[in-house]
This record gives structure tokens, sequence and C-alpha cells, in this order.
């Protein structure tokens, strides 16, 4: 795997607690990466690690192979989870000062700036004070200063915090845009639905550890226990008798629209699912069935739990 | 450099364009050139009418010979007794007061003065001195029986010039510069206040912008954009530059004022009289070239000071989560300034004392001591070394700052432990 950022053995701790406990982890380039835990897991503090904003006790941080450096720093877009705007500024001007920080001149900023503006539908704004700005609104503007210099990684921490579902789904479209074009993004959430739309990879970080790293689909089929749903119009005596000794009923049916019955079967694994499938079509009046794969929010419940298989 | 450019450009801008500089700029020169020409107003119109004043001898040789002024004209009713002067003269006859003079003046130097409305210090004194003189002098003559004795006064009587010059070490009247301790002294205090006032309101402002960056955790956004060193420099550069320019505007503002204003708002008397004490001061200081190397040294003393002192206003802001907070450190940082504030003052009193040699060499207190030094004459070598000492420091201390600053920024409430703090003093 072409990872561009790796994370190794990487150990923080503070005065009287252990922030992160040797966390490791590979973000492949090109791809939206989570990271994922319940609040004071330890993400903000990772995330502080690779933007060298901390420094780590132990372990490191590799960018394309090498150790990371306050240069590399510099062009990596980094949205931290409180918005950092000075207040008093107005909007333009501020953007076009963070634009030629991260080295943009300044007619080349203004260019692009404007572009996402009207893009984000905040022209309007250009010239308000950022105190006026609601959080939401501000938090657009950190968002466009963060990859206006169009950093080939970008971090943000906790991006829909603050976010109406109309605005969160323009941040979504935004972030799958920008890895479209080729760059790679990691952020952290607790909002599982994001994770589940946008996410190629994540990491689940409990308790200062990763517990979890990989794929979203690989780590959704190896939570998921061949379950499936049947729905039918036959009694539930007559399904269980069906699938027999190939599978188990799992809890009680429950009526579904039409005059139809919905069951879950759980199929262990070494069984044939289609010798299943052709016993119900034979003895049941079939209509559908489906693999039940578990939500990342129930994944991520498990695993905090340690109920997760 | 680009980017600490860019810091200081937003610093400068930013500061510059608030209400708030707009109007102290504008506010602070109103109030100088108020104190310029009030002086002069309070002469010209603060003048209180001449005042009426009946005086009833009872000794028979003062009365005639008390001299009336511009302040107080004397009426001599030395037939009248007490009591009827004051039934006469009482608040409606328009008389300021009633001067009673015992018989026995001359030995109880009892004098009574009666009044309609309320004294003035000026007018006592005035009276007091007359009758003292008056008195002395008839004693003198009778005891010792001299009977042309005011002629003799007058005869020996010489007004006294005292001039003061600087050694040169010739003694020709001609080559050596006049100095006054009075000038000298008015300009120090000036000049230390100047200094003072810049590194106290400039450096809270440091403290302070440090503070809200923290705060309002702009700061996140802005390292990972710039070294914490860029961002320090940016930002007291940035002051600095707003400093300077507060005060040329200040004093172009008083120039052109004292020139162009006074004369056109007041009346010639005024405007030549304020006039005249800035020509005075002006006058006294020399050539030309004398107030070049004096303005040469302010710039010089006034960007080493506040240089210093920012870079430890810095280091306390990154250090605090509040500007609450960020008082405690203040009152630390405000010490060796007040200490500076009471050595200057002793300066006056002999401004080549040991103390005052020693305080315009330790950085910390040499800004304000030296500037106000200076006017007295000062050996140039000391002024050279006491410049480098002080831009020696700002180097160190920035350095230090810059450290525990890239330290403190992003301390929320937990506290580094030392070997945290051991580990960022390594790294870059």
């Amino acid at each position: 795997m072409d990872s561009i950022l790796s994370v190794q053995h990487v150990t923080k701790s503070y005065t009287g607690h252990v922030a992160l406990d040797d966390v490791s982890l590979e973000v492949p380039r090109g791809s939206v990466y989570g990271l994922l835990g319940p609040n004071g897991a330890g993400k903000t503090t990772l995330i502080r690690v690779i933007n060298r904003i901390t420094l780590a006790d132990k372990g490191r941080v590799m960018l394309d192979g090498k150790e990371i450096s306050v240069d590399d720093i510099f062009h990596i877009g980094y949205m931290p989870e409180e918005r950092g705007l000075y207040k008093k500024m107005r909007v333009g001007e501020q953007a076009i000062f963070f634009a030629r920080l991260k080295g943009l001149d300044r007619r080349d900023a203004e260019k692009r700036l404007r572009h996402w503006f009207e893009r984000l539908g905040i022209s309007d704004w250009w010239g308000r004070k950022v105190e006026d700005l609601s959080k939401g609104m501000a938090q657009k503007v950190q968002f466009i200063s963060t990859v206006l210099h169009e950093p080939k990684l970008l971090i943000f921490d906790e991006p829909f915090s603050g976010f109406d579902p109309i605005n969160a789904n323009l941040l979504k479209e935004e972030i799958l845009g920008l890895r479209d074009r080729g760059a790679t993004i990691i952020f952290s959430t607790h909002n599982m639905a994001s994770v589940e739309e946008i996410c190629d990879h994540i990491t689940l970080i409990n308790k200062s550890r990763n517990i979890l790293s990989g794929s979203v689909e690989e780590i959704r089929r190896t939570a998921g226990g061949n379950t499936f749903e049947i729905t039918h119009r036959s009694s539930h005596e007559v399904l269980s008798e069906a699938v027999g000794e190939l599978a188990n009923v799992i809890g009680e049916s429950r009526g579904v629209v039409g005059g139809y019955t919905a069951t879950k079967i759980d199929v262990p694994r070494n069984e044939d699912i289609r010798e299943v499938i052709s016993r119900l079509n034979d003895r049941c009046e079939l209509r559908a069935m489906q693999e039940l794969m578990p939500s990342m929010n129930d994944i991520f419940i498990r695993a905090v739990n340690g109920t997760l298989k | 450099m680009k980017k600490i450019y860019l810091i200081v450009a937003r610093e400068f801008t930013e500061r510059v364009r608030k209400k708030s500089f707009i109007v102290t700029t504008l506010l602070m020169p109103l109030f100088m050139i108020g104190m310029m020409v009030a002086p002069s107003l309070m002469m010209f119109y603060g003048k209180s009418e001449q005042k009426q004043v009946v005086v009833v001898d009872k000794s028979g040789f003062v009365a005639e010979r008390m001299q009336s002024s511009e302040e107080v004209v004397f009426s001599v009713q030395n037939n009248l007794t007490k009591e009827e002067a004051c039934q006469i003269y009482n608040a409606e006859s328009g008389i300021f007061g009633i001067l009673y003079i015992n018989e026995d003046v001359k030995e109880s130097g009892n004098v009574q003065f009666i009044i309609n409305s309320s004294s003035s210090l000026m007018l006592e004194e005035l009276i007091q001195s007359q009758l003292k003189s008056i008195v002395e002098r008839e004693k003198l003559k009778e005891r010792y029986n001299i009977d042309n004795l005011d002629q003799m006064l007058a005869d020996v009587a010489v007004p006294i010039a005292l001039n003061t010059f600087e050694n040169n070490g010739t003694g020709n009247e001609e080559d050596m510069e006049s100095t006054s301790a009075g000038i000298n002294y008015i300009l120090g205090i000036i000049l230390g206040m100047l200094l003072y006032m810049v590194i106290i309101i400039y450096g809270q402002m440091v403290l302070t912008s440090v503070v809200e960056e923290k705060s309002s955790r702009v700061i996140d956004v802005m390292v990972t954009s710039c070294s914490p060193f860029q961002l320090m420099m940016g930002k007291i550069l940035g002051i600095a530059a707003v400093a300077l320019t507060q005060i040329a505007i200040w004093a172009a503002l008083i120039i052109a004022a004292s020139k162009f204003l006074i004369p056109a708002l007041f009346s010639a008397d005024v405007a030549m009289s304020s006039d005249a004490m800035l020509q005075g001061i002006m006058g006294t200081l020399g050539d030309t070239g004398y107030i070049a190397t004096l303005f040469i040294y302010l710039a010089l003393f006034i960007l080493g000071g506040f240089l210093l002192y920012a870079s430890l206003y810095a280091a306390a802001g990154s250090a605090v989560d509040s500007v609450q907070d960020g008082q405690q450190f203040n009152t630390i940082i405000m010490m060796p300034i007040i200490l500076a504030m009471i050595v200057m003052m002793s300066v006056f009193n002999d401004p080549n004392s040991p103390i005052a040699f020693w305080a315009s060499m330790i950085p910390f207190t040499s800004p304000i001591v030296m500037i106000a030094r200076i006017p007295f004459g000062i050996p140039t070598w000391e002024v050279v070394v006491s410049l480098v000492v002080l831009y020696l420091s700002f180097v160190v201390t920035t350095w230090l700052s810059a450290k525990i600053y890239r330290i403190g920024i992003f301390m929320h409430g937990k506290r580094p432990s030392w070997g945290e703090l051991a580990k960022w003093l390594k790294t870059k």
C-alpha cells in the first residue's frame, strides 16, 4: 500500500494521563481517512502530534517516507476543531492573509478566493468582520482558508460540527471533490453517518489506543456476522423448518407492508448460502433476501464496548 | 522573511485602522497643545481684576509706603476705627477688604486683613512681603539711626544673572555652550516619561495580543503556516511600527499646531508666548546638530527599550490563558520600569552619581534612565556602551522568549513537565 502518511508507535503522555498509547496507522495516498473515537479518546492529540504542534514522547510521523519536518507542516492544510480566525478582521482580507502565509501571491489568492466564495455561496461576506459571522459561516471561511493553496494533505478536526445537514452535505461533497483532485484527507469525527458516506479508511481510537484500523468495506464485512433478512409470506414455523439446520432464525418475525413478513436468519460461514436460498425458495413464499451489513455506528459502539468479534 | 513581513503588515494595518488608534492619535496632541497653551491662557485671561484694599494704619508709618500694583490698589483711611471701617466697607461697597495695622506693629508684627470675599494666596503673599520690608526698614532706621537707608539700599541693589556653561576646557565664554539645569530637567522628564509610556502602553499591547491569539485558537492555524519565532517577531515589530507611527504623527501635529493652529485660534499675545516657550526650549538646546543627535538617541532607545520589554511581554502572554492572568506577569515586568522611573528622579539631582551611571548601563532600566541623563551632557562612550548592552540583551531575551513562547502558546490549562520543557528547548 502506498501510504502518504505513516504514524509509527506514537506515545504521548501529559502529567497524570496518557493521551496516546503506542498508536500506529498508515494513511493511503488519495484516501479519505477517518479518525474515529469517543470524546477524549486522543484524536485531537494525534492530529496535533502529526502537525508538530505537540511533540510525541516516543514514536515518529513519516510523510512520504521521510520524517515530517516543519517545512512539510507549512504545506499541509489544517483546520483545527476550535476555529481560529482573527475576530476583528474582515473575512476577505483575512483569507488573503492566510493564503499569502501559505505562499500564494496576492492576485492568485484573491482569484481563487472569489471562486471558492462563490462556490460555497458566501460572496456577500467578503467585507464582513469575522465577529459578525455565525459559527457555521466562520467555519466555511476557515474551510476555504484550509484548502485554498491546494495542499496534497488535508487535516480536518471535527469538520462537521456546527453545520446544519444541508451545509454538512455541501462540505462532504467538497471533501470528496478534493479527493478526486488528488488530495489525501484525514479527518476526525464522532459523526458515524459521515464516515459511511465518505471514508475509505478509518482508525478507531479508544482510551488512547488504536483499537481498529482498515478500509471501511473490510471492517463492515468482517464485523458483519452473515446475517440476512428474508421478506416472505409464510409463517415463522414454516420458515424455521425450511432452513432447518443450515441457519438459525434470530428473534421473532415482524410484519411489513403488503402482508409480508420479515425474518432475520444467521447463516454460519461454512454453510453454502445458495442451499439456503434454494430451500427457502421451495418451501416459502419468498419475496426478497438481503445481507445485513452492520452500520458503522454499531461497529463503533461494539468496538468501544469490546463486544466486537 | 516574507512571512515576518506579512505578519508585521497585518498587525500594523489592523491596529492603525482601529477607531481607538485614530482617537488617541488625535486626542493626545490636543492634550499636549492644551498643556502648552494653558499657562499663557491663564496669564492672559485668568488675570483677575484689580482689587481695592482699604488700609487703616494706626502705626502711622506703613500706609504711606504701601505700593499699589496691577493686582491691588491701596487707599488709606487712617482716621476710621476698625469697627467703622468694617461697617462702611462691607460686601456691597465693592471693596475687597480692609487691612488693619495695629499701633504696635513694630513689636508684635500684628496685622489683620479683613476681607469681603475669598482671599487669594498670591495677594496675601504680596501684602505680607510689602509689610515685612516696610516694617523691617523702619526698625533698621530707628535702631541704628540710619536716615538715608532707602537711598543706600537703592544704591547697592544689583540683579544677579547666573549663567551656567558646560566646561569645554577653554574657559572661553564665547565658545562654551550655555546649559541650564532647568531646561535639562524639563527635557529629561519629558523624554523619560515618553519612554516609560511607550514601553508600558505598547508592551502591554503585545501581551494582550498574544493572549487573544492564543485564546481564540488562531495560533493553531498560524503555527502550521509559520514558525513561532516569525509569529512573535512579526507581532513585536508590527506593534513597534505602530508605536513609531503614532509618535511621529504626534510630533508632526504638535509642531504644526504650535506654528499654525495656535496663532490662528488665539490672540497674538498667547501665540507668541507659547511659541516663545517652544523657542526657548529649542534655543537652549542649541544648534540643530544637537537636536538631531538627541532625536537619533531617542529613536534608538525607544526602539531598544520597547523591543527588550516587548519580548518579555510576549513570553508572559504566551504563558497565560487570559488577560487577567497576564496581569500578574505584567506587575513583575513593570517593577524594573518603575525602578527606572525612581532612579530617573534621582538623576536630576546628580546626573553622574554612581547609581545613575549603573542604572543607565543595566538594560532593564537603561532606556529610561539614560534618555533622561542625555540632556545633561553625557560622554558619548557611555551612551554607546549603554546602547550596545541594550541591543545585545534584546537579542538574548528574544531568543529566550521565543523558546518560552513556543512552549507557552500551546499550553492550555495543563502544565508542561520539566522533561517536556527541556525537550522543547532542544528542538528547532
